[in-house]
C-alpha cells in the first residue's frame, strides 16, 4: 500500500509531508521550498501555474491570478465576501464560481490544482505514486465548506483518508514529543483567511478537543486589505489627481502584494520604507511606513478574535490559568501585536516553539502515520465545531448535536404524520448557535416519504451522523415497515433556483433606483445620532479639552447641521465621519471618566 | 441503551471525573484496535457526554432505574432566582439592540456607563448560579453516599437535582453569551 501524505491546504500556502521511518517529514519542491503559495495563474492558452511562479504573476495578471481562493470553497453566494477580489467571482445555479477568461471554475477545482501540484512534488521525492492523504480543513468550516475541501482532494486524485482540524493537528505536532504528559492547551491559530481557537486536553496519548471556536472569515487578508486602504489614502493624500487611477485592478494588485511584503518585515522591523516606482508615468511614491501605523489598523482585526477565545474557554469549563500552554500557528502570529494580545487574553506568554507556518501540515502528517500504523499509542478525540439541527415549526432550531460533541456522532429523531394520508413532509438540516432557523446556515432539506396512514400512526426515524471527518450523513428509517434510505441532502438554493436568481436581480435592480435615497436615509440616521451624542459628551467632558478643540468640535458640529439641509448624500457622510473621527478623544476622556466612577463605587 | 453499562462503570448519581475519563479512553482505544466503526465509537461519545455531566447523568441513571423520564419540576428557590436572570438578560439584550459594533466610539464611549450597571449585575448573577451550582453538586455528592443502600430513597431528590442543574447550566450559559457580547462591544 502506498504511504499517506498529509498536506495543510491553506489560505495562503499549502504545505505536504510524509512519515519517513517514524518521524513526519514536509518535503520540499523543485526548488527547495516546502511553502508552495495557495496560487493558480491560469494563461489564456496553455497549462495552469501554480505556486510560487503563479504568486508572481499576481500583480501582472490580477484578473487571472487566484488567490485565497479557501475563503470561497463551499460557500453560497449568499454569503459573499466583502472584500473584493480582482478576479470575477459569480454565482450561478446557487454555487460560487470563478469566471476567469471565458471558463467557469469551481473554487474546489481551483483547490485541487494546488493539491496536484502537492501530489507531484511527494512523488518526484519518493519517488512512488501517492494517492492516499490526510487534509486539513479550519476547525470552524461547516458541513458544505468541508465536503467542498474533500471534493477538491478527490478532484486531485486523492482518496482523502481523513479530514482534521488545523489547530487539532497543531496539538499533534506540540504533543508527540510529551506523550507522558497530562496537560491542558490552547492552539490560537490566526491564518491568511481563517481564525480557530481550540482548547485541547493532553493526557498520555489521548489528544481530547475539550472546545474549538471561530471565524472563517478572519484572517491576514484583513489586514492587508485595511493596509492597501491606508497607503491608498497616503498616496492620495500626496498625489489627488491619482484618485481615479487607483481603482485600477493592476494598480491595486501592485499595492497589495507592497503592503503584504511591509506587513512581514515589519514583525522584525519598527520601520519600512515603502517604495512604489512609476506609480503614474515617471512619478514614483515613498513612504515610510511604521510598525505602529501598521498595529493601529491591524488591531481591531485582531481584537475580533477575543470573543471566540472567551466562548471557546468558557464552553471548555476553563479559566485562563488553568491552561499550562498556549500554542500559536498560522503566520500572522509573528506579529508582536497578535503575541502581545494573546498573552493579555489567556493572561500568560504564549508558546511560540512550533514553526507557525508548519506545525499544521507536520499535525497532518503524523494524522497519516496516525492512519497507516506508523504512530501508535495515539488518540486522537475531536469535535463538531457547530450545532447540528433541524428547523421546527415557527422557525427556530432545534439542536439535535451540540456543539463541541466528540466526533464521530450520531442523533435520532422520531417524526410522524400530521394529518391523515399526508404523504411527505419537509425536513430542513441547519447548522450554527442562533435561535432562530434562518440565522443558521442551511446544510439542506429533504423529503420524508410516508406511508398513507391514519395521522399519528406513521413513523419514521431519521439518523444524523456526523464521521471522523466532521461530514453529515443522514438515514431515514420507517419503523412501521423496515424501510431505510440514505438520503440526499439537496442544497437549498439547488431547489429554488429561479427564485435566488430573481431575488438577486430584484434587489439589484431596486437598490440602484433608490440608491441615492437609501445613502442620504442612512446618513441622516448617523447624524441624527451623533449630534446629540456629541452634545452631551461635550457638557461631560467639554472642560478637560483645549478650547482649540472645542472650537475645532463646533466647527465640525456646524458643517453637519449645514450639511442636514443641503440634501447632498456625499457631503453628509463626509461631515458625519469627520466628526466622528473629531470626537474620538471625547469617546476616551468618557470612558477613561467612567472607569473611574466605577472604581470609586466599587471601593 | 445502559451508558453505564457501556462504559463499564458502576451505576451511581456522581461518578469521579478522572475515573470516567479512563474508562472512556479505555473504551476508545480498544474500539479503535479492534478496528469497530464508527457506529460503536459514535455510541460511546455519546455516553461519555451523556455521564460526564452531572444532569444529564442522573437522567439517565433514573430513567435506566425507574423508568421515569423527567417528572420533576424545578426547586422553588430557583424559581425566585429565575425571575432576576431573566431581568438581567433583558436588560442587556435591550442595551444591545441600541448599539452595535459599528455604532460611532463617541456613543458606544456615553452607553459605557449604563453598560457597566448591566455588566456588574451579569456577573453577580452569574456568582449566584456558581454557588447554586456548587452546593446542587455537593448535595448530589451526599446523596450518592446512600444510593448504595437505598436508591428508591435517592430518587425525589435526584429528579430535583438533575432538573435545577439543567436549568442552572443553561442560564449561566445565556449569562455569559451576554458577558462576552458586552466585551464585544466595549
Amino acid at each position: 500500500m502506498s504511504d499517506i501524505v498529509g498536506i495543510d491546504l491553506g489560505t495562503t500556502n499549502s504545505l505536504i509531508g510524509v512519515m519517513d521511518s517514524g518521524f513526519p517529514i514536509l518535503i520540499a519542491d523543485r526548488d527547495g521550498s516546502r511553502l508552495t503559495p495557495s496560487v493558480v495563474y491560469l494563461p489564456e492558452t496553455g497549462d495552469p501555474v501554480v505556486g510560487a511562479p503563479a504568486d508572481r504573476m499576481r500583480a501582472l495578471f490580477p484578473e487571472r491570478t487566484i488567490y485565497s481562493v479557501k475563503r470561497l470553497i463551499g460557500r453560497r453566494p449568499g454569503e459573499s465576501e466583502k472584500e473584493e477580489f480582482p478576479f470575477v467571482v459569480k454565482s450561478e445555479s446557487g454555487r460560487t464560481l470563478l469566471e476567469i477568461g471565458q471558463r467557469l471554475f469551481r473554487p474546489e477545482e481551483i483547490s485541487s490544482l494546488v493539491l496536484k501540484k502537492l501530489k507531484a512534488d511527494a512523488e518526484a521525492i519518493l519517488e512512488n505514486p501517492v494517492d492516499r492523504a490526510v487534509i486539513t480543513v479550519p476547525a470552524y468550516f461547516n458541513d458544505l465548506q468541508r465536503q467542498a475541501t474533500k471534493r477538491a482532494g478527490e478532484l486531485a486524485g486523492f482518496a482523502v483518508e481523513r479530514m482534521i482540524n488545523e489547530p487539532t493537528a497543531a496539538a499533534l505536532a506540540y504533543g508527540l514529543n510529551r506523550l507522558a504528559d497530562r496537560s491542558r492547551i490552547a492552539v490560537y491559530d490566526l491564518g491568511g483567511g481563517t481564525f480557530d481557537i481550540s482548547i485541547l486536553e493532553l493526557n498520555e496519548g489521548v489528544f481530547r478537543v475539550l472546545s474549538t471556536n471561530g471565524n472563517t472569515r478572519l484572517g491576514g487578508d484583513d489586514i492587508d486589505r485595511e493596509l492597501v486602504r491606508l497607503l491608498k489614502e497616503r498616496i492620495t493624500g500626496r498625489h489627488p489627481e491619482l484618485r481615479q487611477e487607483l481603482d485600477n485592478k493592476l494598480f491595486v494588485a501592485r499595492i497589495r502584494e507592497i503592503a503584504h511584503l511591509a506587513k512581514l518585515r515589519l514583525s522584525t522591523e519598527d520601520m519600512v520604507q515603502v517604495e512604489i516606482p512609476f506609480l503614474s508615468g515617471n512619478r514614483s511614491f515613498s513612504y515610510n511606513l511604521t510598525r505602529q501605523e501598521l498595529e493601529a489598523v491591524a488591531r481591531p482585526i485582531i481584537r475580533r478574535t477575543r470573543s471566540h477565545c472567551l466562548r471557546s474557554l468558557d464552553d471548555a469549563k476553563l479559566d485562563p490559568v488553568k491552561l499550562d500552554e498556549v500554542i500559536l500557528v498560522g503566520g500572522v502570529t509573528r506579529m508582536p501585536i497578535v503575541r502581545q494580545f494573546v498573552a493579555e487574553v489567556f493572561q500568560r506568554l504564549p508558546n511560540n516553539t512550533q514553526n507557525p507556518d508548519e506545525a499544521v501540515a507536520v499535525g497532518a502528517t503524523i494524522q497519516a502515520g496516525i492512519l497507516s500504523g506508523q504512530v501508535q499509542n495515539v488518540v486522537l478525540l475531536d469535535v463538531t465545531p457547530l450545532s447540528l439541527g433541524i428547523e421546527t415549526f415557527g422557525g427556530l432550531m432545534n439542536v439535535l448535536i451540540p456543539r463541541n460533541s466528540t466526533i464521530p456522532c450520531k442523533a435520532g429523531e422520531m417524526f410522524t404524520n400530521a394529518v391523515t394520508n399526508q404523504t411527505a413532509m419537509q425536513i430542513v438540516v441547519l447548522q450554527g448557535e442562533r435561535e432562530l432557523a434562518k440565522d443558521n446556515w442551511e446544510l439542506g432539506r429533504f423529503d420524508l416519504q410516508f406511508e398513507q396512514v391514519a395521522k399519528g400512526i406513521a413513523r419514521v426515524g431519521v439518523q444524523f451522523e456526523i464521521d471522523a471527518d466532521g461530514i453529515l450523513h443522514v438515514l431515514a428509517r420507517d419503523t412501521r415497515t423496515g424501510w431505510e434510505k440514505v438520503v440526499e441532502l439537496s442544497s437549498a438554493v439547488d431547489v429554488s433556483d429561479e427564485a435566488v436568481e430573481k431575488m438577486i436581480a430584484e434587489s439589484l435592480d431596486h437598490a440602484f433606483d433608490d440608491m441615492a435615497e437609501r445613502l442620504w436615509t442612512e446618513a441622516v440616521l448617523k447624524s441624527n445620532e451623533l449630534l446629540p451624542a456629541v452634545r452631551s459628551a461635550m457638557t461631560l467632558v467639554g472642560d478637560q479639552i483645549e478650547p482649540d478643540d472645542q472650537r475645532k468640535i463646533n466647527a465640525l458640529v456646524h458643517e453637519v447641521e449645514a450639511a442636514l439641509k443641503s440634501h447632498d448624500p456625499p457631503r453628509l457622510k463626509k461631515s458625519n465621519a469627520e466628526l466622528d473621527e473629531g470626537t474620538q478623544h471625547l469617546a476616551t476622556l468618557l470612558i477613561d471618566r467612567a472607569m473611574a466612577e466605577a472604581a470609586k463605587r466599587k471601593r | 441503551m445502559d451508558y453505564f453499562a457501556l462504559l463499564d462503570i458502576e451505576r451511581r448519581p456522581a461518578i469521579a471525573e478522572e475515573s470516567l475519563k479512563n474508562a472512556y479512553f479505555r473504551k476508545t482505544e480498544s474500539l479503535r484496535l479492534d478496528q469497530a466503526g464508527a457506529d460503536a465509537l459514535s455510541s460511546l461519545n455519546m455516553a461519555f457526554r451523556i455521564i460526564s455531566n452531572p444532569a444529564t447523568r442522573i437522567q439517565h441513571l433514573l430513567k435506566l432505574e425507574f423508568g421515569i423520564a423527567r417528572e420533576a419540576r424545578i426547586g422553588s428557590d430557583l424559581g425566585e432566582l429565575f425571575g432576576s436572570v431573566v431581568e438581567a438578560l433583558e436588560k442587556a439584550d435591550q442595551e444591545f439592540g441600541s448599539l452595535s459594533a459599528e455604532s460611532s466610539a463617541l456613543i458606544r464611549a456615553l452607553a459605557f456607563r449604563t453598560m457597566d450597571g448591566v455588566r456588574e449585575r451579569l456577573v453577580q448573577i452569574e456568582d449566584e448560579l456558581w454557588q447554586r451550582e456548587r452546593s446542587l453538586l455537593s448535595e448530589l455528592g451526599q446523596i450518592d453516599g446512600i444510593w448504595p443502600e437505598s436508591p428508591a430513597q435517592c430518587r425525589e431528590s435526584l429528579a430535583r437535582i438533575a432538573v435545577d442543574l439543567t436549568f442552572v447550566q443553561k442560564w449561566l450559559s445565556e449569562v455569559r453569551e451576554r458577558k462576552i457580547r458586552l466585551e464585544e462591544l466595549a
